[in-house]
């Protein structure tokens, strides 16, 4: 089975996702915890200069990271380069989307890429990150849910 | 000595393609199912997004004299890391330059795991701030009106 590929102008199926509180504070617990920060707490922001808590750069990474999984699902996880800067503060309460849109279409090493562009944006539509890709074409599959450890759900 | 040039003087004596060694931990089935809720995915393939390596490599070595807040961040994807595996990551800076007033370092981090398996290469974009100087973080604080 193909999946569909993808041409220039082409935009992808973008991802929504609500930031909170409770899941700034987790996501710098989560995996490596990095203790009370400008991202958890509100006392370590006012430390560092700023008025509130923001969430990390890293949080929006995975909102990318989601929105790429979506919709190039192999074609991302397996060979994607992305780079991104993070331009507006995220705050608690606001509501993210991610999108992409096809910038180019090449072959590299005989295999299909495409070129995009992806940023998020909240809910007044103002970009809080923006930043390029390169990835593979939109696979099929998703390997990464076969492996063992993986724990597809 | 002009006041920008003693601002930046903790970041003038970090030079590029300092070594900031290597750490390493393992990836537990717990961590990965944590980092999927809490980023409301759960078919998330790199869980490693929340754990930072380049930073972590960073923070070690230098977080008595200077911080790095997240400006941008670059990173190429090989493989995702499997639960119950140990992954290394080894870092580096990378670059390091001034844009419009700002002092900035790159600070890279690769990934392998137990069996070889390269993960992912990533690098951080950060606005040196060194500790004890608010300078960094006023500029954040002017450029997003926090």
């Amino acid at each position: 089975m193909m999946a569909q590929q993808l041409a220039v102008g082409d935009r992808l199926e973008p991802v929504t996702r609500e930031v909170t509180n409770d899941k700034m504070i987790e996501f710098e617990k989560c995996v490596w915890d990095r203790g009370r920060n400008s991202h958890s707490d509100i006392n370590a922001a006012k430390a560092d200069g700023i008025s509130r808590t923001i969430a990390s750069g890293q949080n929006q990474m995975a909102f990318l990271h989601e929105l790429l999984e979506v919709n190039l699902r192999d074609g991302w996880v397996y060979g994607g380069k992305i780079s991104v800067r993070y331009i507006h503060p995220v705050y608690s309460g606001d509501r993210l989307t991610a999108n992409g849109r096809v910038t180019e279409v090449l072959e590299q090493d005989g295999k299909p890429r495409v070129v995009l562009q992806v940023w998020c944006e909240n809910q007044e539509g103002r970009k809080t990150s923006a930043g390029t890709v390169e990835a593979g074409q939109p696979s099929p599959r998703r390997s990464w849910l076969d492996t063992p450890g993986s724990h597809a759900q | 000595m002009s006041e920008s040039e003693s601002e930046f003087k903790v970041w003038e004596s970090i030079p590029v393609g300092d070594d900031l060694g290597s750490l390493n931990y393992v990836l537990t089935e717990q961590m990965v199912s944590d980092y999927r809720r809490v980023v409301d995915n759960p078919h998330a393939a790199y869980p490693t997004i929340a754990a930072r390596h380049p930073a972590n490599l960073f923070y070690r070595k230098y977080a008595s004299v200077m911080r790095v807040p997240n400006m941008g961040h670059e990173a190429e994807y090989f493989n995702p890391p499997v639960a119950g595996k140990r992954i290394t990551i080894s870092g580096r800076i990378a670059d390091k330059y001034i844009r419009r007033g700002s002092a900035y370092l790159v600070v890279e981090a690769t990934a392998v795991d137990d069996d070889g398996r390269l993960i992912e290469r990533s690098k951080l974009v950060g606005l040196a701030r060194e500790v004890g100087k608010q300078a960094a973080h006023d500029n954040i604080s002017k450029k997003w009106g926090t």
